[in-house]
Formats: structure tokens, C-alpha cells, sequence
């Protein structure tokens, strides 16, 4: 399968008057042609940062970004100019924002804002790019999308201001789309709506999609491969039927437990204690130990490395666990 | 069990003004004749998607808003015969958590200021005690004295939600109205937060309006619940009857948007099409039938009435209830063929 993004150890700092912020430390990723691969995490668990460093769109100040390999559809991303990477953004890869009233421009049509992407990177008239921001629409599935094309976005609903931004991201047909929490300020309904037209858009248009998200349930919905992010590091990562059915790392146990369904027992909420450590004054050992139940000795002092386990998937922790949520021997 | 709040036939519209503002538009019936009741001690649970007036029936039994038509009546009391000094002091016993803990609090206050603020309005003025409640109920949600003096900008979203649970529960109110407590949050700390409410209705003995458009919590948190759709209540009462049956389309539409992470099954995202429609001058049927699967003819013009299916379980649905004995359209009881047109979307 022909790989679209290759990202070899990144680094990224923030340096601040209270000390160095080391939001992402040393991230591998491949993202493969026509796959969903999700990154998962808390907040503050450097996902966005992630993605954005592979867009290059982290400015330097205030980050200080290291990485070693990120090779793009073949090409090194880290030699282009920041004209190149222009021509590469919208076209090539593009993005979709959690929050679409504000990467919207209100005082502008959400059409406008489409056509934009045409004359801007494929040197369409102004016509031309309203006929194919007319079609993308229609694709995307916007009832009148001829009428709606000349709304503003305060005009249209959540759900429809999210479809804009699909439409936009989808206009040139690029490699790779990142979405960054595309569902996380919809209701549910409206979520399940723009989870399917995005999966459906993605398999269509045989597009590669890193969606980031801290919601498992969005990526036991429609991603293929699953990253999980935890302070900075990746502890696990596994095809995604894989991880739900047997996921080793406790980490990932403790969010699965977290995701609220209809089955489970009433006026109980499994929750994983304390909170995501503070960037600055991470803990020693495995960062993952304060919050472990099944922390030792051993990952107090000292951090694991990602170590593989089967087909595809790699774990960073000494007490992997089995299916039954024992522990497996060391 | 008596019931803490009663709402009878409560109907809030906001009129939609034109040019000038005395040329009325026409009107948003943000609410329309609902009537509820909710039990002492009692988990509430309001679903529905946004735009269908949760918010403003919880702040309406809260009195923030005034209805144009029906009664809320809080513990036998009806609120807007109250006067003002009257209200104030009922109105302490109801407070609010509110959906986004980032733009609820002051970032200009520390924990203090925040925390305090209510009991300075009641007009407590004895800074000791004061610094000892605030301390005692930091603790209570989780945070501790060492957090006193800090800003909210230093804490976590989750760990400004403890702060904004803080204030809320500072005068020891009876009546606590949830406006999606944890939407705004990361799922794992989801978990955290209803924890913690769970744990404080036990110590205090509160009763809990949990508004959410998330099945799952409201399912595991709520003892009662209403189902909300443009306004209406479509569907009502016990948690575990309502769960065990969902009888209207809405309800197990909604119960179908929940995802999961079951992977020992066939996986589907199950979809119901369209988004909710403008609120403005709704058609005089049931309002569901623009989305509804399972729509019938009639389903557009009469308006469906509640029947108690069994006990403390209301449904709104032709579907169920048959159609009323009197004037009905040609072909009501005929399936709805519609084309993609009918949808009208909000603008």
C-alpha cells in the first residue's frame, strides 16, 4: 500500500516563563493511501499539536518543532518553503476545524468561501468555481445546495456549517484531510449525521483521513487504525477492531470504560482518577503511573518503550493487559 | 413523594420582530404546553437536540424566564405571584451549573471571590466564616484550600466545572438545574464530573434537572425523564420504562444516535436525516413530522395528544395512541410520501 504520511519522531516545544512545555515527544506516524487513522487522547495530551505540526502551520516562536522524517506523498515536507507549502495546504491536505462558526468568515458566503478554494488552487473563473461549489455541496448532501451556497454561516445550522467545512476540505480532492474533533460541538443526532457523510466522502474520493478526537466512540465509528496519545507519547496503537476487542494498555482500558452506552449499569460512572499531568512538571517513570491502578516499583522509576505486540500493534507499558482485563505475564 | 416543581401547561414564545420593533414577525414557541412534574430528590432528565427549548424550560423553572402562558409552581408555590423580595429568597434554594465552565466564571475573580459571591449577596459579611465555607466546599467537589487564591485560568476544564459546582451548591439549595454539565468536557472526565453530582445529591439531598442531548447519561443518571422536540414533550416519564420501551420515533431515533463501541456485532452509524426545523410558527400537528420514519398523513395537521400508557409514562405519538374520533383528513392513516423538498431547513 502506497504511504502517505511518514512522521518520525517529532518533538515539539513551547518554551514559557514557568519552563519548557513538552506538548509532543518523539511521535511516529504513518498514515497509508485510503485509510482512517485515529489519534486519541485528552485534552492536553498534544494531539492538535500533532496535527498541526504535520501541516507545518506551528509558527516558530512560539514552538520549536524536531522532527526527523516527515515525508508527505513523497515529497520531505521539512525542505519546502513556506510558498510550496501554500500550494500544498487546501490542495493537496487540507483541514477540518472542531468549530466551524469560527473557522467560518461570517461576513462572507459559505459559497464564496468554497469558491475560494477552486480559483485559488485549480485557476477556476468565478463562475466555474460556483458551478463546482454548487456540485461539492450536493455531494455532501445540502438540500438547495444552489440557495445555500449564498447563505451566511450564521444562517445554517451546526450540522450544516460542519458540512460546509467537509465541502471545503473535499474540494480539491486531497491526499489527506485532518480532521480535528470534526463532531466534538454537535448533538448527537447531528453527529452520527456528519460522521457517516465523512466516512462516506472519505471512501468515495479515496482520500487518506488523521482524525483527531478524544471521543472513542468517533473512532470506533469510522476509523481503521487507531493511535492513542497520552502526555506527549503514543502508548498504544492497534487496528481498531483489535483495540476494542482487546485493548493492553491501561490507559486505553480506562477511557473505553468512560464512553457512556446505553447498556451499562445505572447511577455508575467508571472514571479514571486525577487528571492529565501538568506539561511542565511531568512525573517520572511511565506518565501514565499516578493514574494506573496496576502501577509497580518499576514504572515509577523508569519509561517504556513502545513495544510491539502482535500484527500492528505496539503498547508502551510493562503490565500490558489481556482480554479479560487481568494482567498478562510480563 | 411530593413533587419540588410543577409546571402546568407552560408555554414560553419570544416574538420575531421586523424592521421596526413593534411590527411582529411572527413567533418563536420556544416552549408550548409543557406540563411536568419533578419529585423530590428525584434525577430529571430533559433530551432533546439543540434548539429545542431544554434550555428555556429549565430557565423558566428556575425563573429566569417568565412563561407567557401556565403556571411553575415550586413546591406548591406559583413563582410569578411571588413578590420580588419573596422570590429572591425562594430563588436561592434553586441554583444553576451551567453547559461551558470557560465563560461561566469571571476570569478577573480567583476561587474566592467566585465561590463567595453568592453569600455576599444573600449579605454575609463575616470574612472568617465565609473562608471556612469556602474551603469546606472546595473540598466537598474535589479541589482543596491551596486552591483558594487562584484564577480559573490555572484550572483544568473539568476542575473549573468543580469550581462552578461549588458556587452553585454555596447556599445550600434544594433544587439544582444541570444545563449540560459536561458537553463541553473531555468523555473521560465526563465521568468525573456525574460522579461527583451523584455523590452531592446523596450528601445534600438535592434533586437534579440534568438537561443533555446524550442518551447514554441521561440513562444512567436519571430516575424521570422528558423527551423534547421543537418545543414539545414528546415522550415523558420513568427512565427504566421509557429505556425499556421507547414508544415514540423520536426517542428511538435518539436512542439509535448513540454510538458504541461494541465491535461483536455489525457496526452501522444509524442516521435520522434532516435538522430541526425553524421553531417560527410551527405546522399545528405534531411537530416531528418532517423527520419522523414513520410519518402518516395526518401527522402534519393533527396535533397528537397525551396518553398515559402506563403509569408515569406519557407519549405524544399517532403512531401509538391511534388518531383522535374527530375531523381527520383523506388517507390520514396513509404512510407520508414526501420529497426532499418538505424538509425545510432553519435559517
Amino acid at each position: 500500500m502506497e504511504q502517505v504520511l511518514k512522521l518520525r519522531n517529532l518533538k515539539v516545544v513551547f518554551p514559557t516563563d514557568y519552563g519548557l512545555i513538552r506538548a509532543v515527544e518523539g511521535i511516529d506516524l504513518d498514515i497509508y493511501d485510503r485509510e482512517c487513522v485515529a489519534l486519541v487522547g485528552e485534552s492536553g495530551s498534544g494531539k492538535s499539536v500533532t496535527s498541526q505540526a504535520v501541516m507545518r502551520l506551528l509558527g516558530s516562536p512560539p514552538s520549536l518543532v524536531r522532527v526527523d522524517v516527515l515525508e508527505f506523498d513523497g515529497r520531505d515536507l521539512t525542505r519546502c518553503t513556506e510558498k510550496e507549502m501554500q500550494e500544498i495546504r487546501g490542495k493537496e491536505m487540507a483541514m477540518i476545524f472542531q468549530d466551524a462558526m469560527t473557522s467560518l468568515n461570517p461576513v462572507m458566503t459559505v459559497g464564496r468561501q468554497i469558491d475560494e478554494v477552486y480559483i485559488r488552487h485549480e485557476g477556476d473563473s468565478k463562475q466555474a468555481a460556483r458551478e463546482k461549489t454548487v456540485k461539492a455541496l450536493e455531494l455532501i448532501g445540502i438540500p438547495e445546495p444552489g440557495e445555500r451556497a449564498n447563505a451566511f454561516p450564521h444562517q445554517l445550522s451546526g450540522g450544516m456549517r460542519q458540512r460546509v467545512l467537509l465541502a471545503m476540505a473535499f474540494a480539491c480532492m486531497p491526499k489527506l484531510i485532518i480532521a480535528d474533533e470534526p463532531t466534538t460541538a454537535l448533538d448527537v443526532t447531528i453527529q452520527a449525521q456528519v460522521l457517516k457523510t465523512l466516512r462516506g466522502m472519505q471512501k468515495g474520493c479515496g482520500t487518506s483521513l488523521l482524525l483527531v478526537t478524544h471521543d472513542l466512540s468517533v473512532v470506533a465509528s469510522i476509523a481503521d487504525r487507531v493511535y492513542v496519545m497520552y502526555a506527549g507519547k503514543i502508548v498504544e496503537k492497534a487496528p481498531v477492531e483489535d483495540l476494542f476487542i482487546k485493548p493492553h494498555h491501561p490507559y486505553t482500558v480506562g477511557l473505553m470504560a468512560a464512553v457512556p452506552t446505553l447498556t451499562d449499569e445505572k447511577k455508575k460512572f467508571t472514571q479514571i482518577p486525577g487528571t492529565v499531568p501538568s506539561p511542565v512538571n511531568k512525573p517520572s517513570g511511565c506518565y501514565f503511573h499516578p493514574r494506573c491502578e496496576y502501577a509497580t516499583e518499576r514504572c515509577r522509576r523508569e519509561m517504556p518503550s513502545l513495544v510491539p505486540v502482535g500484527q500492528g500493534r505496539e503498547v508502551r507499558c510493562f503490565h500490558p493487559l489481556s482480554v479479560e482485563g487481568g494482567k498478562s505475564s510480563e | 413523594m411530593s413533587d419540588i416543581i410543577t409546571l402546568q401547561n407552560v408555554s414560553v414564545h419570544f416574538p420575531v420582530r421586523g424592521f421596526l420593533p413593534f411590527l411582529k414577525k411572527g413567533e418563536i414557541q420556544a416552549v408550548s404546553d409543557v406540563s411536568l412534574r419533578i419529585g423530590r430528590g428525584e434525577i430529571f432528565g430533559i433530551v432533546g437536540e439543540s434548539g429545542c427549548g431544554k434550555t428555556t424550560l429549565a430557565n423558566t423553572m428556575v425563573g429566569f424566564v417568565k412563561p407567557t402562558a401556565g403556571k411553575v409552581l415550586f413546591e406548591g408555590v406559583d413563582l410569578s405571584s411571588l413578590p420580588r423580595q419573596e422570590f429572591k429568597k425562594v430563588r436561592r434554594r434553586m441554583q444553576m451549573i451551567f453547559q461551558d465552565p470557560f465563560s461561566s466564571l469571571n476570569p478577573r475573580f480567583n476561587v474566592y471571590q467566585i465561590v463567595s459571591e453568592p453569600m455576599l449577596i444573600r449579605g454575609e459579611d463575616d470574612e472568617e466564616s465565609m473562608k471556612a465555607r469556602v474551603v469546606e466546599l472546595l473540598e466537598m467537589v474535589g479541589l482543596s484550600s491551596g486552591d483558594l487564591y487562584r484564577y480559573p485560568s490555572d484550572f483544568s476544564g473539568g476542575q473549573r466545572q468543580r469550581i462552578g459546582i461549588a458556587r452553585a451548591i454555596s447556599l445550600n439549595p434544594s433544587f439544582l438545574v444541570c444545563d449540560e454539565p459536561v458537553s463541553a468536557l473531555d468523555v473521560s472526565i465526563h465521568a468525573q464530573i456525574l460522579n461527583l453530582l451523584l455523590e452531592l445529591q446523596e450528601k445534600l439531598n438535592l434533586t437534579y434537572v440534568f438537561i443533555s442531548h446524550n442518551l447514554a447519561d441521561v440513562k444512567k443518571l436519571c430516575d424521570r425523564l422528558a423527551v423534547m422536540y421543537l418545543g414539545k414533550v414528546m415522550e415523558a416519564g420513568n427512565s427504566d420504562k421509557i429505556f425499556a420501551k421507547p414508544l415514540h420515533p423520536y426517542t428511538q431515533a435518539l436512542m439509535a444516535a448513540v454510538l458504541n463501541i461494541d465491535f461483536s456485532g455489525k457496526r452501522e452509524i444509524a442516521v435520522l436525516p434532516g435538522d430541526t426545523p425553524s421553531p417560527i410558527d410551527p405546522p399545528p400537528g405534531c411537530r416531528f413530522w418532517q423527520r419522523c420514519p414513520k410519518a402518516m398523513r395526518g401527522c402534519k395537521d393533527v396535533p397528537p395528544e397525551y396518553v398515559e400508557v402506563e403509569e408515569d409514562h406519557v407519549v405524544a405519538c399517532h403512531l401509538v395512541n391511534g388518531f383522535p374520533k374527530t375531523e381527520l383528513p383523506d388517507g390520514y392513516d396513509q404512510p407520508l410520501v414526501r420529497s426532499e423538498k418538505t424538509v425545510k431547513v432553519r435559517r
